[in-house]
């Protein structure tokens, strides 16, 4: 039970103003003013993720699309460049991405360990499996430039269905709206055949995640 | 009811009390990043954590990480329905509709 020391007025012994009771007024302006704080630190990283992930695949699938021969008209990339540029831009992004994702629960220990590990690992399970699928149609005679249709729409439809997921675990729509478009872009992108479906993915699907990026800034600036 | 729970209205412990009870229910947070989100000293967090601790709304759990000891809190099943009071009566002081 609280005893008498820590009862408003009977303080003597508080050193600090931390202790002197605030009137209801100021009281609900800190409560506010610090819940607030404490969601945007944590979902501080939150645009960060959704930013170098537009890059990438804007970046990415720019590249892939200009080396193919009939991709880019205005100018064309070796593959030399396309290939190492896509793969180091999409590592960086796995990267950033754990870094990132263990900042977002940093000290927080609990029954969300679990759901933070498997939509973790769901990552690296599905992206696998993904790829295996990939590499199985090429050994089974798939040519490149079918690979080029497969990869990019598998890779869209694997993070869009993750993003749902992420949306019904943590009840946030922008990773609803953002987990959908993907799965839209990936859809369609096949249709508008090789090699501009990877510019539909570049610019579609990399536009999704910067407009989840600037989604996420301004759900941050709320909080704020 | 328009009594303010003199544990909680207190701006430290007012402040302690609202970051805990933004973690979701079943987490707890470590000491220092606990001070980070309030910009507290150790020591003054630490104080006014026992006085929540000593009123049964703060649950300690000293645990070790690899050879470090590390503390977690979390708000307890009391601390958090205190808190739940505690908004009610204030947005009744407040003339809101709880």
């Amino acid at each position: 039970m609280p005893h008498d020391s820590s009862r408003p007025g009977a303080d003597s012994g508080a050193s600090t103003h931390d202790d002197t009771p605030p009137d209801a007024a100021e009281a609900m302006a800190l409560l506010t003013a610090q819940q607030k704080r404490v969601d945007s630190e944590m979902m501080g990283p939150v645009p960060w993720l959704y930013g170098i992930w537009g890059i990438a695949w804007l970046v990415g699938f720019l590249l892939l699309w200009s080396a193919w021969p009939d991709g880019n008209p205005w100018f064309t990339v070796p593959w030399a460049v396309a290939i190492p540029g896509y793969a180091i831009l999409i590592l960086g992004a796995i990267v950033a991405s754990v870094v990132f994702g263990i900042r977002i629960n940093r000290g927080v220990r609990g029954t969300s360990d679990f759901q933070g590990m498997v939509y973790g690992l769901s990552w690296s399970i599905c992206g696998t499996a993904f790829t295996a699928l990939g590499v199985g149609l090429i050994d089974n005679g798939l040519s490149p430039e079918l690979a080029s249709v497969y990869f990019p729409s598998a890779f869209g439809l694997m993070v869009g269905t993750l993003y749902l997921g992420g949306a019904a675990l943590w009840r946030d729509r922008t990773q609803l709206v953002t987990g959908i478009a993907l799965l839209v872009v990936a859809s369609i992108a096949p249709f508008f055949g090789y090699p501009h479906n990877n510019l539909v993915t570049a610019v579609l699907g990399g536009g999704a995640f910067l407009a989840g990026a600037v989604a996420s800034i301004a759900q941050l600036r709320r909080t704020r | 009811m328009t009594e303010l729970d003199p544990v909680i209205h207190a701006a430290a412990r007012l402040r302690i009390t609202a970051s805990l009870a933004a973690i979701p229910v079943g987490d707890r947070i470590a000491f220092p990043r606990l001070q980070e989100l309030l910009d507290m000293t150790a020591g003054n967090l630490s104080t006014h954590l026992r006085k929540l601790e000593d009123a049964e709304y703060v649950t300690v759990t000293k645990t070790h990480q690899g050879r470090s000891p590390a503390t977690y809190l979390e708000l307890s099943k009391r601390g958090r329905r205190a808190f739940e009071d505690y908004m009610d009566a204030l947005r009744s002081v407040l003339g809101e509709t709880p």
